[in-house]
């Protein structure tokens, strides 16, 4: 919002606010201070101090270009100045703005004195939009004839104002207007308020009835009827008013009742009275499929929802929102009808809404009026469209004035606040004395009752926001100021909460441990968008089942049901800024949520303790990660390798060895267990059947890890081969358990070692192998590793050899030679029995 | 003097002599070999010791050992020079270039986002807070109303929110979680929110996906000065012992008072008007916070005139591009690596 400096100055005398720094920006500082956030402050002189208003005497070709002409130009005093000017719509005898030797422009152009092809130019010729007026225009600016000359620009046209730009909060509906500014400005000074002096109407003869018809909706609707009004461009007081604040002047009687909104808060509407049908103007609730012709040329059809205005005969207007097109002010207008009334704010918020017409005037409706300042407001309007729609001949009229109000309204009695001082100053941490807590409040225009510590406030029925005793705390707190509040620390009661035994610090813990190990894995923590295009989820056969409802673009329009696109994307992003030839290492990892519908998604009603805490939605919490590309983060070509499965499996091992998690299985997920049942499973698609693996802890399945599938590799263009995968997190938080790792001890004697070669067929797997040794090489045999794996010469089509090491002991005696050979002959003997392996 | 006694004098003299101009470990192994081997000469030698009479054994025996232990000495000496020399002379052949790079494993690193949150839950952990979460998909109910936002308020322009059905939400911010907090156990409360949160906007400084921590303190007692002091502190801890706080007086539908709170600029402290940190002002906005409103109290089923407490709430990704001095919000979520290799 808008407020101009000069505007305020008319209401409260603002000569006190200046101190050490001028006038504006204390004001700022003041405003600020107080919760009326100033964003920016704006001399609308800026950049114009060497803009000055001169003649052309004459205008010559550019000898050496023919677009460019040399104008000789004039303040009226001293010297011709030539000045060169690509513009072609000037002549000479114009009046016209030159920007000075030296002059920075609000666009931030530097003047300086140069040569255009070959001619000195002292200066430049300036359009609206080099001066900061429009963003764009044709031509530079001619001033109208009766301009003085030499004068500077901002002289001419009024523009000693300083605006602000003021961020307001939702609950300060009340400073939506100068006068609303006004007053925290006068109270925090302790200046009185300078209203305008306005006659009360005394509301009879209006020619035009107000019918009431929507009940509380709206209660209350004031009226008043000016005859002999004469249209046309407004007095110059009052353009300048509203350009000060970036309103386009259109004619005086739009303009006194924009004018009267920004001055009182209050959104109004003039009517052509004599357009108004039955000499009856109601507001009432629209009926469904009403046609109804806007302001702004475009017909609406309403829903039965949203207020209206409406004649004897037809509606005439969106109460709250805009006027109807039926009834609007034009040139030949007369006679006009005012209309001040008050409106339920959900209902103008959801019409603006709904018919995406969001005005000045809905925002002031929405925030709420001041329930009693109505018959003030029509007052002002009528003042003021008498005064500016009369001209020396003609002189407006007011023929006559009505109301209408429901008993709410008509007996409405501002709000009782009970408090005590000592709430206030526990609540705050404060010690204000009961004398400067009454002034406080006086200041800000309440009533204030006192008795011992017992306060009772009146608030002003402009101030909405003021409802409860917290709220009087702020506006104490606001006016001694933030500052003036101590600094405290508060007492810690009772014993902070253990963490052991808490199932959710274990699994936040869980999480931080989980995201070091990939951390120490060399992997990089990514944080994807929790919404991607449904396109894109589908390049990898997964469907969002939830999906955004007003996504901000298709890109983010589907909840993910996984991470793995959105890490794939991540990968993607690298590889498009790799460039040259030297190899692209990318490992990603990722830990969040991902979404699943499960029920309606929709909240099952408000009622406390209801439905209300479900969504059908669910979401499980995923870690996903990636690798591609060297072994080594730095190496030289012979040793840097590549990844390949095995590395990513470590990672995985890591990771889980790390955080500590127990019980955790993997077995190889060929084609069918990656198909799912009935092949429903995408996962196929995803990873290479022979190079994967399915992660599981007891029955439950956690999720995959693999290469990914040739095709998709294809597909996505990637540079290396991509090893990747997606666990579910909660199942193994519950295999981790919360318990420190405790300290096991080993034999203090000596180990024996028995290395095997074994030739099998390829089909065997070498955890079998390593598991059957364990299970017959009992009580003795306590580690056995993989140490070689072999094809090729020497060895038989379709077998593999494979070396194995048993590492033998015992915790309470040295172990014998003839025990170690039993034992292995015996591991040997099972080997050959449940898998067909030979020793080579 | 006897034959022997001469022969073993020759020998052992030729062979110091031998020693002495060996240049290797092998020839020097030879002689050791052919002169102190079973067969060696002088072993030889000390087998004709039959033939000499018994009562010079014994003098020719003590010549032979003397002569034998000089010879071991010398191959001893001689072997180490050798071998030193050998080691010498190999230090050159395994020269390598220092000045290569280091072969170097993948050092992975955390977001800044979950650094963030890690430092921010250190610091308040320190004075009493614990970290809680909740879900991301909120009801309407939670997201707004117990936060005492109700339908068609103004202040939900504030926060424009996605939905994922009617009455269900992306929360717009993590406040759903102190309500399910307060729901489900009694006061006091300390507890600290962090999470992921979704409003519809997008731009360098705005995404419509980012990171909040809530802070809330509920007890009895709790006042606006107690704010100040943990903001206070919170500040000091993050931004250095210098920084100074300032509170300005905002609006929140869930606090009363509600405040915008400042942090003192790090890098200019306000003495530099062009300072493209602070834009001059020597403060940066760095959260929001307050009284918490009594209709919280009320939709938690606590009794506010019993309680008082405070809330506070900041943007991750804004104290991360603070700390961090990260220009532009998007690449938070770009997953790029050069971004996040860099602050690990």
């Amino acid at each position: 919002m808008k407020i101009s400096y000069q505007w305020l100055n008319e209401w409260v005398d603002l000569s006190a606010v200046t101190g050490v720094k001028e006038g504006p920006v204390a004001l700022a500082e003041l405003l600020t201070a107080r919760g009326l956030e100033v964003e920016s402050i704006h001399k609308l002189a800026e950049g114009l101090d060497k803009v000055v208003t001169v003649r052309i005497l004459e205008r010559a070709k550019h000898p050496e270009a023919d677009r460019l002409s040399i104008c000789k130009v004039t303040t009226g005093i001293g010297e011709l100045m030539e000045i060169v000017c690509g513009a072609q719509n000037m002549k000479a005898g114009d009046i016209v703005c030159l920007a000075q030797i030296g002059a920075v422009l609000p666009n931030g152009m530097k003047i300086e004195k140069s040569k255009i092809r070959g001619v000195v130019s002292n200066g430049m010729l300036c359009s609206e939009t080099e001066l900061g007026f429009k963003d764009q225009s044709d031509g530079i600016l001619v001033m109208p004839e009766n301009t003085p000359l030499g004068w500077k620009l901002a002289d001419v046209l009024g523009l000693d104002d300083t605006v602000f730009e003021i961020k307001l909060t939702a609950n300060r509906g009340d400073c939506l207007s100068h006068r609303g500014m006004a007053r925290e400005i006068a109270a925090a000074l302790s200046k009185p308020l300078k209203p305008p002096k306005v006659a009360p109407l005394d509301f009879k003869n209006s020619p035009i009835a107000i019918e009431l018809e929507a009940g509380e909706d709206a209660p209350q609707f004031f009226g008043c009827y000016i005859s002999n009004v004469k249209v046309g461009p407004s007095p110059k007081w009052l353009k300048q008013r509203l350009e000060s604040i970036g309103q386009r002047s259109i004619n005086n009687l739009v303009d006194v009742g924009n004018f009267l909104m920004f001055e009182y808060g209050f959104p109004v509407h003039i009517y052509d009275a004599d357009k108004l049908e039955g000499g009856v103007i109601k507001v009432r609730r629209s009926k469904a499929g009403e046609k109804l012709l806007l302001l702004d040329g475009q017909t609406i059809e309403t829903t039965g929802e949203e207020l209206v205005i409406a004649d004897g005969k037809k509606p005439v207007g969106l109460a709250g929102v805009m006027g109807g097109g039926n009834s609007e002010v034009s040139d030949s207008t007369k006679n006009v009808f005012l209309e001040c009334a008050e409106f339920n704010p959900t209902l103008v918020r959801r019409a603006a809404f709904r018919f995406s017409r969001r005005s000045e005037a809905s925002l002031r409706f929405e925030k709420g009026v001041d329930p009693a300042g109505h018959r003030d407001a029509i007052a002002r309007l009528s003042d003021l469209v008498i005064k500016v729609a009369s001209t020396d001949k003609s002189i407006a009229e007011m023929k006559g004035s009505t109301f209408k109000q429901l008993p709410s309204r008509a007996s409405f009695k501002a709000r009782q606040i009970q408090t005590t001082t000592d709430f206030i100053d526990g609540f705050l941490g404060t010690d204000i004395e009961a004398a400067k807590m009454v002034d406080i409040f006086k200041r800000l225009d309440c009533g204030v009752e006192i008795s011992g510590n017992k306060l009772v406030v009146t608030s002003p029925t402009y101030r909405l926001d003021l409802n409860i005793r917290e709220d009087l705390a702020e506006e104490v707190a606001r006016t001694i100021g933030y500052d003036a509040i101590p600094t405290t620390i508060p007492v810690l009661t009772g014993m902070p909460s253990p963490k052991l035994g808490d199932t959710t610090a274990h699994r936040l813990k869980t999480i931080d441990r989980m995201k070091d190990a990939f951390a120490e894995s060399g992997m990089n923590e990514i944080v994807a968008y929790s919404f991607q295009s449904e396109a894109w989820l589908k390049k990898f056969g997964f469907e969002s089942s939830v999906k955004v409802l007003n996504p901000l673009s298709e890109e983010q329009a589907a909840m993910v049901p996984s991470l793995l696109p959105g890490l794939m994307g991540a990968y993607l992003e690298n590889q498009r800024h790799h460039f040259g030839s030297s190899p692209l290492a990318v490992r990603l990892f990722e830990i969040r949520p991902v979404f699943e519908k499960v029920g309606d998604i929709k909240a099952a009603g408000a009622s406390p303790l209801g439905g209300e805490m479900e969504t059908g939605v669910r979401e499980t919490w995923k870690i996903s990660f990636l690798i591609s590309g060297p072994r080594y983060d730095q190496a030289m070509k012979q040793d840097l390798g590549e990844v390949d499965f095995y590395d990513l499996k470590s990672v995985v091992e890591d990771v889980f060895e790390s955080v500590g998690t127990k019980g955790v299985r993997m077995r190889a997920a060929d084609s069918a267990l990656l198909a799912g049942n009935g092949g429903t499973s995408n996962l196929a698609q995803l990873f290479h059947p022979g190079q994967t693996v399915q992660m599981t802890a007891g029955k439950e399945a956690l999720g995959f890890f693999g290469r990914i599938h040739p095709k998709l590799e294809g597909e996505l263009k990637l540079r290396n081969t991509v090893y990747w995968g997606e666990l579910t997190l909660d199942p193994v938080i519950a295999l981790t358990p919360q318990k420190e790792k405790s300290f096991k001890a080993w034999s203090p004697f000596p180990t024996m070692e028995r290395d095997f070669a074994l030739l099998v067929e390829q089909s065997v797997t070498s955890e079998s192998l390593v598991q059957s040794a364990l299970k017959h090489g009992k009580p003795i045999a306590k580690v056995v590793k993989i140490f070689d794996t072999y094809k090729g010469a020497h060895i038989p089509e379709g077998k593999i050899s494979i070396g194995v090491r048993v590492i033998f002991s015992e915790e309470t005696k040295s172990l014998e030679e003839k025990q170690v050979d039993q034992c292995s002959e015996l591991i040997v003997k099972k080997w050959a029995e449940e898998f067909g392996a030979t020793l080579r | 003097m006897n034959d022997i006694q001469s022969q073993i004098i020759s020998r052992g003299q030729t062979t110091l002599a031998d020693i002495s101009k060996t240049n290797t470990l092998s020839d020097l192994e030879q002689i050791r070999v052919s002169v102190l081997g079973k067969k060696g000469t002088l072993s030889e030698a000390l087998k004709t010791l039959g033939t000499v009479p018994a009562e010079e054994r014994p003098k020719i025996g003590a010549l032979a050992n003397e002569w034998k232990a000089k010879i071991e000495g010398a191959l001893e000496t001689k072997k180490s020079e050798l071998e030193a020399k050998e080691i010498e002379a190999s230090l050159g052949k395994t020269k390598i270039d220092v000045s290569l790079p280091g072969r170097r494993p993948h050092m992975g690193a955390l977001h800044p986002i979950t650094q963030t949150i890690k430092k921010v839950s250190e610091v308040l952990g320190r004075i009493g807070f614990d970290v809680t979460v909740g879900p991301e998909a909120e009801t309407d109910f939670l997201n707004f109303e117990a936060a005492n936002i109700p339908k068609d308020h103004p202040a939900r322009d504030m926060q424009d929110t996605f939905f994922l059905g009617p009455g269900v939400v992306l929360r717009s911010h993590t406040t759903a979680v102190q309500m399910r907090a307060m729901r489900g156990k009694t006061w006091p409360i300390r507890i600290l929110c962090p999470g992921a949160v979704y409003r519809a906007d997008n731009d360098a400084t705005h995404s419509p996906m980012f990171h909040q921590i809530e802070g809330l303190w509920v007890d009895k007692k709790v006042s606006m000065s107690d704010l100040k002091g943990v903001l206070g502190f919170f500040a000091k801890e993050l931004f250095g012992a210098d920084a100074k706080i300032r509170l300005r007086p905002s609006y929140f539908a869930f606090v009363e008072p509600g405040a915008e709170v400042d942090v003192s600029c790090a890098i200019c402290a306000g003495r530099n008007p062009k300072c493209s940190v602070c834009k001059g002002t020597g403060w940066l906005e760095i959260l929001g916070a307050g009284m918490v409103h009594p209709r919280l109290f009320e939709y938690a089923g606590y009794k506010s005139d019993e309680i008082s407490g405070f809330a506070f709430g900041m943007g991750v990704e804004r104290i991360a591009m603070l700390l961090h001095d990260i220009p532009d919000l998007r690449l938070m979520f770009q997953g790029d690596q050069r971004f996040l290799k860099q602050l690990r």
